[in-house]
């Protein structure tokens, strides 16, 4: 802990944290949904599908994008997970109060660390199995979906779920967006996006059973 | 007249070996019963002994706050009508428990000032044969809008940050450094401000959940003053050398 | 053996709010070494409360033009009804705008004046020139000849209380709040300091410091229906009354707020008048103009509550389940006006009363709300018959504010008497003798006290409820020694309260007294409450005559042939009723002569019809 103590006492260390926590979780936003719109393609066609992944590749935008986001998505852990409670005598408390006090927003956030744990054993894995698997076809994906579909939905829900959240949290943090509307806008887009994805997965599931 | 159910949370620390526990009143409830009157018919009638704080028994002072059917709210001015069935009273968190409902927030509120350093700092002299320094009534008016919290701790007993870390200045903190900062009259500069409250016992250490804003019982404009210091934070921390 | 707890300071403060904490600033940047003692948080005294404003005869305002101190004096004479010290209201008009000023540079966010034509509520129209543009503006109170009154929207008491303990915590000064000071210790002559009780763990300690001050408050919670917070009983007087050796002043003198809201009793600021709201009747009929067709609703507190008064008496006023009221009118104000100047009157009728007086009537009835009587000083702070022993702010008896305190001179009290006493207090402190007395004196002092609280535990004296006795109290003092007062009345409350008194010498605890016990705490101070109840009470019962607040149905006139003087109230070791005397009231500028308002006014109604 000491050591800890010292090697923050950058007295600016804070600010970038807090800034790294903000452009990581913006960028894996971003890619997401991206990544979200690209998989969605498979629904206009398996060829459109393939022909994207194959051009991403072609142009080493695969090969460049992947690291890069591994990178960031480390940073982001980084970054964010310092809030973490890590004694179990602070997740006690975190325990106790969400019970005690009757904040939505508590819950968000309890809800916040979790699925970010959880993603990052999931996404992990995911990941893993993609790059075992490369390149990325069609017919692979939809093998792999069909199946894991449970696996892929567990993660897709976090995913949107997380997301969601923790941009409607750094604009409510930031104030760019007064509070109220902010949550409806961005329940707005979690729905659209999971609806996406939730097609996308079915695509999937039927390209793979046929 | 009908009658109300109170569920209190006791626990004294002079005597640990009684362990905390929730103890049940009930009392007749008159219309426009507020929980200060009740308390205090229950401290008259039933319970000598049940610790509680208030003074202005109006919402000005911010001695009252505790946490009321899981929301931190001041007492004085929640009318238990507004409430369904039983009403449960707990001490608020964070603060350190002087018995039952009454905590120590004047001491964690001293060290908020101290650590802020909440006072206007100016290298002026005071004249007292001069005429005052001007002021665009607007800046008064947004000083003022600030300096309305009564450091009464709901944001602060709301807040998951401030729950599990001790140092963490919160809402409440980081709104009296907006204060300051609107304040011409405070010369200090923008490395300074940022010492204070550039850091995660500041401004970085706000996760943005809003409990706060969602608690404050003066209405503050909590969630603009946090982003305003952020940004405020983000700008020093960045220009300053 | 010693086994309290004894702490030592050069200078001990005994009280947090406003007056207090200015007092300690002085001496504490004089280099001394300062305590506070506080029965709650500094921030949470009841000086916070105060919404209205502080009067300063700065002549910003187009209103205030044309004001200066000398107006500023004419007032306060004329409010107090010539019951006020004229040296000290001389001093404290000069110093007030210096403190106003003073509390601006400390961080206070006075309103300042914005350039401009605006019509009043009242229909007048006023210009405030480009040229006073951002010095601290004014507003209207009751009992004034010009616009003096300095505010911050509706929290001048906050921010003048946040200003003051800023300064009190950037120096560094130690404040140990929710410690009670329950005795002074003295040797007949000196004041060495207190023996207080930590009310957060129910031990006992002793303050020893070559000063004392007392700055503890007014006592209104001895009445039932109070403006006051729960924690003003008038403890510091108490204590300073049970020597035996220390006077209290005037404690007759007991101010009235016209708009206390019905039922809670908190206080809706005059402010709220001043702004133009108006008072009307059950008929909705606005009663004021026609008994003060000069000052309508701004009379001063005594002549408006009066007035509600009789218009009750005569019929006109609204029933409800807590007795007839009035009301007050703010609607023509509008909701801007409402939300922002008046919103903290605003909220109060929202969360207190479930109205919105944006389009509702804010019921109303006099309320007690000041004590002009309190601890008995000279000009410079110092405590009648005690040397190292001051008093400041509304404990006081500086006499300022004689039978009647206008509004928002209290607020400017505090920051006056408090840099003046406090300097005072500084140059005594530098120039007394280092700490040296009987140690056995002092622990007596705290045997005394420790030998109290073991009898209340133990039921030793008698078995007294404190709860019963105390509403017996303030029942009997709303009852009795009210707005109007008369002979027989007072006679009643005298004697109910000597009973009172004497029952309050049997109280037994039901619980078990440990700790920082709250009945404990009641029971400590409830024989002190009623010496003071005593004191109110039998001042007004002799006192005959009409003076300010004070006024007595059986003698409408004042009477200042035999009653230009102060009442001093002694207790007497043993006693069951205090000792009268009285001092000559200082005239240095303006002898006694008509106000201008009021009953005897030539200038108000029945007056008018006469000439
Ligand atoms: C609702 C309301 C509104 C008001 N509005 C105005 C206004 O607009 N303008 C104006 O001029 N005046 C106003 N007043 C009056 C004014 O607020 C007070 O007279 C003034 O603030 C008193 O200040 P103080 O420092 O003397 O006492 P307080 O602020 O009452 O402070 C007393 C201090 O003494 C402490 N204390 C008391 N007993 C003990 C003890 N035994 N041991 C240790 N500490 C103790 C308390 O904890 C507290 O810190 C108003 C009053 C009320 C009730
Ligand atoms: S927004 Fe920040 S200060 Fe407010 S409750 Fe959340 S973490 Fe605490
Ligand atoms: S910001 Fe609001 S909730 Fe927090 S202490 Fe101040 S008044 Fe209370
Ligand atoms: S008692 Fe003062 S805010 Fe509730």
């Amino acid at each position: 802990m000491l050591v800890q103590k010292i090697l923050t006492r950058n007295p600016k260390a804070e600010l970038y944290y807090d800034l790294v926590e903000l452009f990581t979780g913006i960028a894996l936003v971003g890619f997401l949904w991206t990544h979200m719109v690209f998989v969605a393609t498979i629904l206009l066609g398996s060829d459109l599908f393939n022909t994207l992944s194959k051009s991403l590749d072609d142009y080493y935008l695969s090969y460049v994008g992947i690291p890069i986001i591994v990178l960031i998505f480390l940073m982001h852990i980084l970054s964010a997970g310092r809030r973490l409670p890590t004694r179990y005598q602070e997740q006690k408390i975190i325990w106790r109060h969400a019970k005690m006090l009757k904040g939505t927003d508590t819950w968000v956030w309890v809800f916040q660390t979790i699925t970010g744990a959880a993603i990052f054993a999931l996404a992990s894995i995911h990941m893993f199995v993609v790059l075992t698997g490369w390149p990325i076809t069609a017919t692979t994906s939809a093998g792999r979906i069909e199946a894991f579909w449970w696996f892929y939905l567990v993660l897709l829900l976090l995913g949107e779920y997380h997301a969601g959240f923790g941009i409607y949290r750094q604009f409510v943090k930031w104030g760019w967006f007064p509070r109220k509307p902010l949550g409806y806008v961005s329940k707005v887009i979690t729905v659209i996006i999971l609806t996406l994805g939730l097609a996308a997965l079915w695509v999937f599931l039927q390209l793979g059973g046929a | 007249m009908s009658t109300r159910k109170f569920s209190i949370f006791r626990y004294n620390p002079n005597t640990p070996e009684v362990k905390p526990f929730m103890q049940e009143y009930t009392i007749e409830e008159p219309p426009g019963m507020t929980i200060f009157v009740a308390l205090n018919k229950i401290r008259e009638e039933l319970d000598p002994t049940l610790m509680f704080d208030f003074v202005c028994r109006a919402a000005i002072c911010g001695s009252c706050a505790m946490v009321i059917n899981g929301k931190p709210r001041l007492a004085c001015k929640t009318l238990t009508g507004d409430l369904k069935g039983t009403v449960t009273l707990m001490p608020l968190p964070v603060f350190k428990l002087i018995g039952d409902l009454s905590v120590d927030t004047g001491t964690w509120f001293r060290h908020l000032s101290v650590k802020t350093k909440s006072w206007i700092h100016s290298s002026k002299e005071f004249d007292p044969n001069a005429i005052e320094d001007r002021m665009d009534n607007e800046t008064a008016l947004e000083i003022y809008e600030a300096e309305r919290c009564i450091e009464c701790g709901c944001c602060i007993a709301g807040c998951v940050t401030a729950n599990i870390r001790e140092d963490f200045l919160g809402a409440a903190g980081i709104n009296r450094v907006a204060r300051f900062m609107v304040d011409p009259r405070d010369e200090r500069s923008k490395k300074e401000y940022f010492e204070v409250i550039g850091s995660d016992e500041g401004a970085f250490g706000c996760m943005g959940l809003m409990a706060c804003d969602d608690n404050c019982p003066m209405q503050l404009p909590l969630q603009m003053q946090l982003s305003f210091v952020r940004r405020k934070m983000v700008s020093f921390g960045l220009s300053a050398k | 053996m010693s086994n309290y707890t004894t702490i030592v300071s050069d200078v001990l403060v005994v009280g947090a709010g406003l007056a207090g904490e200015r007092a300690a600033i002085e001496a504490a940047s004089q280099g001394l070494d300062v305590i506070i003692l506080s029965l709650v948080p500094p921030r949470r005294s009841h000086s916070t409360a105060a919404q209205g404003g502080c009067q300063a005869s700065l002549g910003n305002c187009a209103m205030g033009s044309g004001d200066n101190t000398d107006v500023h004096f004419a007032d306060t004479v004329k409010g107090s009804d010539w019951g006020c010290d004229q040296e000290v209201a001389r001093l404290f008009v000069e110093t007030a705008p210096k403190a106003v000023r003073q509390m601006s540079m400390w961080g206070v966010p006075w309103n300042r004046v914005v350039a401009g034509k605006k019509v009043l509520p009242d229909g007048r129209e006023a210009e405030d020139p480009k040229e006073k543009e951002g010095l601290i503006t004014a507003r209207d109170f009751g009992g004034t000849a010009k616009w003096r009154t300095c505010y911050t929207s509706d929290g001048a008491g906050h921010t003048l209380q946040y200003a003051v303990d800023s300064v009190v915590i950037k120096l560094g000064i130690t404040v140990h709040d929710r410690t009670e000071a329950i005795s002074l210790i003295h040797d007949g002559e000196n004041c060495l300091g207190v023996v207080a009780r930590c009310l957060k763990t129910g031990e006992l300690r002793i303050y020893l410091a070559k000063s004392t001050v007392i700055a503890t408050g007014g006592y209104g919670r001895l009445y039932g229906a109070s403006t006051n917070a729960v924690i003003n009983e008038g403890n510091g007087m108490a204590i300073a009354l049970n020597t035996g050796i220390v006077p209290l002043g005037n404690m007759e003198a007991v101010q009235f707020h016209p708009t206390g809201m019905v039922p809670v009793w908190i206080l809706i600021t005059e402010g709220a008048r001043g702004d133009g709201g108006y008072l009307l009747d059950k008929n909705h009929h606005r009663f004021m103009p026609d008994y003060e067709p000069k000052k309508k609703e701004l009379a001063s507190r005594d002549v408006v509550s009066r007035r509600m008064i009789q218009h009750i008496r005569k019929g006109h006023g609204v029933d409800s389940p807590y007795g007839p009221h009035l009301w007050l009118d703010i609607r023509h104000l509008g909701a801007k006006h409402i939300n922002t100047n008046l919103r903290e009157i605003a909220n109060i009728c929202k969360n207190f009363n479930g109205i919105d007086p944006v389009n509702a009537l804010i019921p109303v009835r006099p309320t007690q709300h000041y004590s002009m009587g309190g601890v008995r000083t000279n000009i410079d702070g110092y405590v009648y018959g005690l040397k190292g022993l001051f008093a400041v702010g509304e404990a006081a008896c500086w006499d300022l504010h004689g039978f009647n305190r206008l509004g928002g001179n209290s607020l400017a009290e505090t920051i006056v008497s408090g840099w003046i006493v406090g300097k005072k207090v500084a140059e005594y402190t530098l120039g007394a003798p280092e700490l040296n007395h009987s140690y056995g004196l002092i622990q007596g002092f705290a045997k005394v006290q420790q030998e109290r609280i073991n009898n209340l535990i133990a039921g030793k004296q008698g078995k007294e409820n404190v709860y019963s006795l105390r509403k017996e109290m303030e029942q009997t003092l709303m009852d009795y020694v009210g707005i109007f007062r008369n002979g027989p009345d007072l006679q009643k409350a005298v004697d109910n309260l000597r009973e009172l008194y004497h029952r309050s010498l049997k109280i037994g605890l039901i619980s078990n007294g440990k700790g920082a016990n709250p009945e404990l705490s009641t029971c400590l101070r409830m024989p002190g409450m009623l010496r003071l109840a005593l004191c109110i009470s039998y001042g007004a019962l002799t006192r005959t005559e009409s003076r300010g607040s004070h006024a007595r149905e059986d003698f409408p006139k004042r009477d200042d042939v035999n009653w230009l003087k102060r009442t001093l109230a002694y207790w007497k070791e043993g006693s069951d009723l205090p000792d009268l005397q009285y001092e000559p009231v200082k005239i240095t500028e303006l002898p006694p002569g008509d106000r201008g308002y009021g009953e005897a006014s030539a200038s108000s109604a029945e007056g008018k019809k006469q000439n």
